[in-house]
């Protein structure tokens, strides 16, 4: 037990033992699903299949039922790719670089903040494979031996640098949920009574028994991966942002790119994150965990990274039109964006990313639940909007004008991207349903423990604050 | 498993102590040469192994064999379907397998004329390219001939005779056409030969043959031959015989004119022999010598030649008089009477061109695109008065082509559809139910003739009505002669034996005549004909060889045989200006209609040839579709669509002029006059579905055609010749007309929407004569400098990369392209299709963007806000130059193509290294690599990497256009270079095939590679020379000496990319004030020399 000033609002409301955020957490899993659920997870499942039959529609036909065209050979694709490249950025951050800052508060969130990012990078990963116009042949992005002899992939390619940022990422996220689901698998293990999913949660639980050895391991672990993930918090997005940054084209050829896109993926995930949040708040009666203080937070760090983003707008129009080079005058920020037949994205991107969240400046707003999702949603379409700008708008005039180009999006496109929307809106309806959703042994390490809430408990439960419930896997 | 492994491991231990077993009766290895093997040994000893026989499979092992080899035989059945190659039996002469073997012919086909070399790959041509050491036409081309190669293999070609629309057999149709002519014949009837212009005298003397045996017992035959052009130029004809007393089509030379003017005669695209006239006005337009021809152009719309144009007037068709009667005057011609010219008096085009052929006597030449007679007869006047007759055109040596007899064509056309017209009608080279004004009643008359046979090839509009086809061969299949001016005589030889169970019209007329007898496909009836005439008449004109076999294969070889031509001379002028009758077109209504024809699709003979519907019209850059072009302000004020994309169709109007009433969309286009608009002949072709080929309809965005409600398939466009009309004894290619506008919006395919270069002086770069003169190239030409620590730096000394190592090692392929040379035609773009495998895509998909051109040609018109193409004004900032474009705008074009840049900026985003450099500076592309990620073709500053969106050669959405999904189409591909899956990124390869070939040439002779052993399909058909490709390496070639020329630039040469493609800027030859103004050394530019100067 360590001891908080006084003055620190709790972190967990209401009168809680450690029992109670046990049950809490693992009523989900125990009870029956509410009917809402299942209406939910049909939808989602719906639109998912759908999204998998665009795509199988479009490996079995070609690119070209996408929208694409000779000057615009990236599109909703890579916008997509970024955009949920971006959304998984907050789980690590959260988890990673606020377990290195201590930020305790964190705790409450992490779990369901990582599963998205996971299931964020499944969605984003995709897009680069179907992408491809051989699909068949994406294995050969990967440095394997192979019959052509000499032939290697080419270590120039940024694109390359994205095949191993994103499978690191990926791989390294995995890993750090997993690990941190190991305790709370095997609470449920011990709490469950049908017989499946009993021996389902005792697999997942990898035979975790709670001694000390395994807290310490636990522990350990935790912080190595919590290094090892740190630095790919900034690394995915900034190699990501490199394959514009590299280019030629005007407007994708900058040098702010990687900060810039590094804050604009924090910005945006932790707008989904809420936006996920805050309904699961409602659903799962969390309401004692995720508090007005966490939305307010959050909201703090997308401000923060939210005035990053908007200076760099700033400084890339800036750049532009100081530069004199005529290129630039039509890049995603510039004039000739702002005024030319894409000034509708481009002012999609102003009102959403700098305008609406300017809102979050006042503390009122900041700390309301309703406006905090609101503008979390206007968040997310201004940060893929951000994505598609620079992607579009950039290549559709560059720099012959011969080739100046507007680009349109198939019904393929739309539907590809819903799609993803319903596959991730499925893994995530299942993390909820089947998986511990608030880190159990971390949540209870933050419980406020002090003699005023000694004295306020009931006589009957003096015994079990008394931190037996700590070791989870013996109790209840 | 481990089980078994051990159990291996076991076995061999076995195996081993068995070798050390039997090594006491057989050694291991002799240690002495005295040592001897035992001399017998059983089969069980050298087996060794004694206890291998009892080693048994048990069941596990037997499971295993099975296992194995069931999944290998699976596995086995998998492979892929076996394609034959089944070699010769007997190896046909001349070919060698996976040689290209090149003949000389001649294409001909009524309106274009030239000398070609056709290449053919194990018996099939697949690409024909002008022939440049033989001929008048000395390589001249245009887009048509070069895709004309396609046509051979259409499959909806005639494959048998027809009988009444059913497919028939030669005797049947034979004996029944011999039949009628004979009735008609003792009916004493008339028969007509309805033909193009027959240029062949080979085939007039058929014709000689065929009327005798037809001819009555008076001894007058009764048949007649009448010669009808689809586009005539009748009037021509008839001026220089009311002005000379000479019925002919002068030889023009714009070669020797200083000065060209032109009113409305598109003679770059079109008019008379444009192939011909593009490569000697080309020859005029090279600066170096400090000279080029001045060409000043008057026209409605903004032709292909009017934007070549130094100085070009905007009037309309009904101002053509005008316009020739003030320079009549101008010159000192003498007036002309009844012309009112004040309205044209003004015009700063006219005022320059008056003192410009004043300035130039002589040494000028005017030509006229009327069939007006009267104005021809004006334009013969001032190239009188100026002395042009000894100069720039010959009357003595005329063009023996274009022998439309207007007035003729008029009578008996008339007459049929009266019912008074010939018993028998044989139709050959002539479509006029297709090209004539009154064809559709022509159409409902023929059926009611007596005797109606068609020579054509397809079963077209008027085949198909006729009761007889009897399909002539196709001109790569036949033999046959031209005479296409007096003094030139050229051979077509075929490059293919028939395909189909057709025979060459000249047979068939001679079997009708009785005169010959069938022979099947291996027929040498022509051939035998041809070379009689030719022993006869030519061979004893000559003195040059004394057998008429070397004689017939040397003329053979080239293709061509020259005689000496007749002197000009200048004869008297014999006409009168006063009380010249102009015609008039009647009709009311608010727009002048000025009918042309696209260097495309021409009189509409190749519209069913897909590479040609899809090449971007070079002004519009509209594909596969026919249109209105109406200036900028005109349509503004009518509420029409002025901006077009993939999803913004144009707006349609109604045309109505007289009887006739179509709808079509409308394509604002600069430089058109107010008050007129222009329509493409050539569309709405087979508009009941005739069998025409497959690629001339309008097909469904999923694949099938469009199918009007008679299930008919819908043309494409309207057939704007219904338009035409004759007014006194000429045919009309102007008309009057109401446009009203019509509900909705159609889409239109165009290759660019962009029509200013935004004044980007590093993409197109221009100057005046003067200018070039007078300067030093830095003010026309500046290079770019980047700032340094060190002062101004050259960008080729700033690189944060090694150098490319192909600089002076080894080969370093390069090309320029002369755009001052380069008049937009297109034949590069056909070439390079022709030769690459480029797929057709479709109207859909080049509306998305996605058409698949290597070459494409660039086309910038001027903004008000540009001083040039590409400068803009001192202050105005981009965004003001889209809008504002001149009203009669200077157009700029340019060939792009991957420019093989040394720093390319696609080979470092590839992932997979799927396009790489070449030790020759080749930027190349491994399609096998290739996973089609795209990033290359974002990365392309010049846009030129073209993505296979789908699998074009099976997809069904090109079922219907893309040749290589025909059995029959496919024929036409080039097997050096490989057809494209999907999935996968290509472009321009500079040839890299004919460059391996060329270097192949140079090792069998064993010497260095020289100019012309590499070329490019791009260069070989230029009609103009304006692409030169050769090795840069290589000092004393022509491309590395253009490289450093004052001309010299590479566009967007400040990204660093070192392309190895260099543009010769464009000059013209008009004063620009401002331009001087703009166009001067700058100071940083001052300070870099004088820097570089001092330090060398």
């Amino acid at each position: 037990m360590h001891k908080e000033a006084a003055i620190r609002e709790p972190l967990i409301l209401g009168k809680k033992t450690y029992h109670d955020i046990t049950v809490d957490v693992c009523r989900v899993v125990e009870d029956r699903a509410p009917k809402m659920w299942y209406v939910l997870f049909t939808i989602a499942c719906i639109i998912g299949l759908y999204g998998i039959g665009c795509i199988l529609y479009l490996i079995g036909t070609g690119i070209g039922t996408w929208g694409l065209n000779k000057t615009i050979g990236w599109a909703w694709d890579i916008t997509n790719f970024v955009w949920w490249v971006g959304i998984g950025h907050a789980g690590t951050l959260i988890s990673a670089v606020l377990l290195l800052f201590k930020q305790r508060w964190r705790m409450a969130i992490n779990r369901s903040a990582e599963a998205m990012t996971i299931f964020a990078v499944f969605m984003a990963g995709m897009f680069p494979m179907i992408h491809m116009g051989r699909i068949w042949m994406a294995y050969w992005v990967f440095p394997i031996p192979n019959q052509f002899g000499s032939l290697w992939v080419n270590f120039n390619s940024p694109l390359l640098w994205d095949v191993f940022a994103i499978s690191t990422y990926l791989s390294v996220s995995v890993v750090f949920w997993y690990i941190g689901l190991i305790p709370d698998f095997a609470t449920l293990r011990d709490r469950v009574k049908k017989p499946i999913a009993k021996k389902m949660y005792s697999i997942l639980s990898f035979g975790w028994s709670g001694r000390a050895k395994h807290w310490n391991r636990f522990e350990l672990v935790s912080l190595v991966l919590a290094g090892l993930a740190t630095p790919l918090v900034f690394s995915v997005h900034s190699i990501v942002s490199m394959d514009f940054a590299t280019s030629l084209v005007p407007g994708w050829h900058s040098t702010i790119f990687p900060p810039y896109f590094v804050a604009g993926a924090v910005f945006s995930g932790f707008a989904m994150v809420q936006t996920l949040l805050l309904i699961m708040r409602k659903a799962m009666r969390l309401e004692a965990y995720i508090t007005r203080q966490h939305v307010g937070y959050m909201n703090i760090v997308i401000i923060v990274t939210g005035g990053i983003v908007a200076v760099a707008y700033a400084t890339e129009y800036f750049m532009g039109w100081y530069s004199g080079v005529q290129y630039e005058s039509y890049t995603y920020m510039s004039y000739g964006s702002a005024t030319g037949r894409y000034y509708w994205a481009f002012w999609a991107l102003i009102l959403c990313n700098i305008a609406i969240p300017g809102l979050l400046w006042f503390k009122k707003i900041r700390t309301s639940f309703v406006w905090a999702w609101l503008i979390s949603i206007v968040i997310n379409i201004g940060m893929w909007f951000e994505r598609f700008d620079i992607i579009v708008l950039c290549l559709h005039h560059d720099y012959l004008p011969s080739s100046w180009i507007m680009f349109y999006p198939s019904a393929i496109d739309i539907g590809v991207f819903l799609g993803t929307i319903g596959l991730f809106s499925v893994f995530f309806l299942l993390f909820t349903r089947y998986f511990p959703v608030l880190a159990l042994n971390e949540v209870k390490s933050i419980m406020k423990v002090s003699g005023e809430y000694y004295k306020n408990l009931p006589d009957d439960h003096h015994d079990e604050a008394h931190g037996s419930d700590n070791n989870n896997s013996n109790n209840h | 498993m481990s089980n078994n492994t051990s159990k291996v491991i076991a076995n061999n231990k076995d195996m081993a102590n068995n070798t050390t077993n039997t090594s006491s009766k057989m050694p291991e290895y002799f240690e002495s040469r005295g040592e001897t093997a035992p001399k017998e040994q059983t089969v069980a000893e050298f087996l060794g192994d004694d206890k291998l026989r009892e080693s048994s499979t048990d069941r596990r092992d037997f499971l295993k064999f099975l296992g194995f080899s069931v999944a290998a035989a699976t596995l086995a059945a998998c492979e892929a379907p076996v394609i034959k190659a089944i070699p010769y039996v007997n190896k046909p002469e001349n070919v060698v397998p996976g040689e290209a073997t090149w003949y000389a012919s001649t294409y001909y086909d009524g309106s274009s004329y030239a000398s070609i070399l056709v290449k053919t790959r194990e018996g099939r041509p697949i690409f024909i390219k002008g022939n440049a050491d033989y001929g008048m036409t000395a390589g001249a081309i245009n887009p048509q001939i070069a895709a004309s190669v396609l046509s051979l293999y259409d499959s909806e070609r005639l494959k048998n005779p027809l009988a009444s629309g059913a497919e028939s057999t030669w005797s049947a149709i034979d004996s029944k056409i011999t039949d009628s002519l004979n009735r008609i014949k003792a009916n004493n009837g008339k028969i007509v030969i309805f033909s193009n212009s027959i240029a062949s005298p080979s085939t007039l003397a058929v014709i000689e043959d065929f009327k005798k045996s037809f001819s009555s017992v008076e001894g007058t035959s009764n048949v007649e031959l009448v010669q009808y052009d689809a586009v005539s130029y009748n009037g021509i004809r008839k001026a220089n015989e009311a002005s000379f007393a000479m019925n002919v089509i002068p030889d023009y030379d714009f070669s020797k004119a200083e000065t060209i003017v032109s009113v409305g005669a598109d003679f770059l695209n079109g008019w008379l022999l444009s192939n011909v006239y593009s490569k000697q006005y080309g020859a005029g337009r090279n600066p170096k010598s400090g000279k080029m021809s001045k060409h000043i152009q008057f026209e409605a719309n903004l032709s292909l030649t009017g934007s070549n144009a130094d100085f070009r007037g905007m009037v309309k068709p009904s101002q053509y008089p005008a316009v020739l009667a003030a320079i009549a005057e101008g010159v000192g011609a003498g007036s002309v009477s009844g012309v009112d010219t004040s309205a044209v008096k003004n015009n700063a085009a006219l005022k320059e061109a008056i003192k410009s052929l004043l300035a130039s006597k002589g040494k000028s030449l005017v030509v006229c695109g009327s069939n007006d007679v009267s104005l021809q007869i004006i334009t013969n006047k001032i190239n009188h008065t100026l002395g042009c007759y000894t100069e720039t055109i010959n009357l003595n040596n005329p063009i023996q082509m274009f022998n439309s007899e207007d007035d003729k064509v008029e009578k008996l056309v008339n007459d049929i559809i009266a019912g008074k017209g010939p018993q028998g009608i044989i139709f050959y080279g002539a479509n006029p139910v297709y090209t004539l004004p009154n064809g559709a009643a022509l159409a409902k008359a023929l059926a009611k003739t007596e005797l109606t046979v068609s020579l054509a090839s397809w079963a077209d509009e008027t085949a198909s009505v006729c009761k007889f086809i009897a399909p002539d061969l196709h001109a790569l299949e036949s033999w046959n002669d031209y005479n296409p001016r007096k003094n030139h005589y050229a051979i077509a030889q075929p490059t293919i034996k028939p395909i189909h169970n057709t025979a060459s019209a000249q047979e068939s007329l001679l079997v009708w005549a009785g005169v010959a007898k069938r022979a099947g496909r291996e027929s040498k009836v022509y051939f035998d004909y041809i070379s009689a005439l030719w022993e006869k008449e030519g061979f004893t004109r000559q003195t040059k060889y004394a057998d008429f076999y070397t004689f017939w294969s040397k003329s053979v070889h080239d293709s061509v045989v020259e005689m000496p031509a007749d002197a000009a001379t200048s004869p008297a002028f014999v006409a009168s200006l006063s009380g010249l009758p102009i015609k008039k077109v009647s009709g009311s209504g608010n727009f002048e209609i000025e009918l042309y024809t696209k260097s495309s699709i021409g009189t509409g003979i190749h519209a069913a040839n897909p590479w040609l519907q899809e090449m971007p019209d070079p002004l519009t850059k509209v594909t596969w579709d026919n249109y209105v072009t109406m200036n900028l302000k005109d349509a503004e004020a009518a509420g029409y669509n002025r901006k077009m994309d993939q999803e913004h169709g144009a707006s349609v109007v109604t045309i109505k002029a007289g009887n006739v009433t179509f709808d079509l969309p409308v394509i604002p286009t600069p430089g058109q006059m107010q008050g007129t608009i222009g329509i493409a002949l050539g569309y709405g072709r087979a508009e009941n579905g005739e069998k025409i080929g497959k690629a001339a309809f309008k097909t469904k965005e999923y694949g099938g055609y469009e199918m009007n409600d008679a299930n008919v398939r819908q043309s494409i466009g309207q057939n704007a010749y219904r338009l035409t009309s004759f007014v006194g004894g000429a045919l009309m290619f102007d008309a009057i007309a109401t446009l009203t506008k019509a509900d909705g919006t159609y889409p239109i395919a165009m290759t660019q929407t962009q029509r200013t270069a935004m004044g980007r002086n590093s993409i197109t770069k221009e100057t005046t004569l003067d200018i070039f003169n007078k300067k030093q190239k830095e003010a026309y030409n500046p290079p770019h400098l980047v700032e340094s620590v060190e002062g101004p730096q050259s960008i080729h000394d700033i690189t944060l990369w090694k150098e490319h190592p192909v600089e002076n090692v080894g080969h370093r392929w390069g090309m320029s392209i002369d755009l001052n040379s380069c008049i937009g035609c297109g034949s590069c773009l056909i070439a390079c299709q022709s030769e690459n495998n480029v797929p057709v895509v479709g109207k859909d998909e080049v509306r998305r963007g996605r058409e698949m051109h290597w070459l494409r040609l660039d086309r910038y018109f001027k903004s008000e806000n540009e001083v040039a193409i590409g400068l803009n004004k001192k202050g105005i900032e981009d965004k003001y130059l889209e809008d504002n474009i001149e009203d009669n705008p200077t157009v700029f074009f340019m060939p792009m193509m991957c420019q093989h840049c040394n720093h390319a900026p696609c080979e470092t985003v590839c992932p997979v290294a799927a396009t790489t450099h070449s030790n020759e500076g080749l930027n190349q592309m491994v399609y096998n690599r290739c996973i089609g990620t795209r990033y290359c073709a974002n990365n392309c500053p010049y846009k030129v990497r073209r993505f296979n969106w789908f699998n074009y050669p099976s997809y069904k959405k090109f079922t219907e256009i893309n040749p290589s999904q025909d059995e029959l189409g496919r024929m036409v591909l080039n097997p050096d270079v490989v057809v494209r899956t999907r999935g996968v990124m290509e472009k321009c390869s500079f040839c890299v095939q004919k460059v391996q070939a060329g270097k192949l040439v140079a090792k069998k002779e064993s010497r260095p590679v020289k100019d012309g052993d590499v070329t490019t399909a791009c260069q070989e058909v230029c009609p103009t020379n304006a692409i030169v490709v050769g090795d840069w390496n290589d000092p004393s070639s022509a491309v590395r000496s253009l490289s450093s020329e004052k001309r010299s630039y590479q566009a967007l040469e400040e990204l660093g990319v070192k392309p190895n493609v260099w543009y010769q800027l464009k000059v013209r030859n008009a004063d620009n004030k401002e331009l001087e103004k703009a166009q001067v050394v700058e100071e940083a530019v001052a300070h870099f020399l004088k820097h570089n100067e001092e330090n060398h």
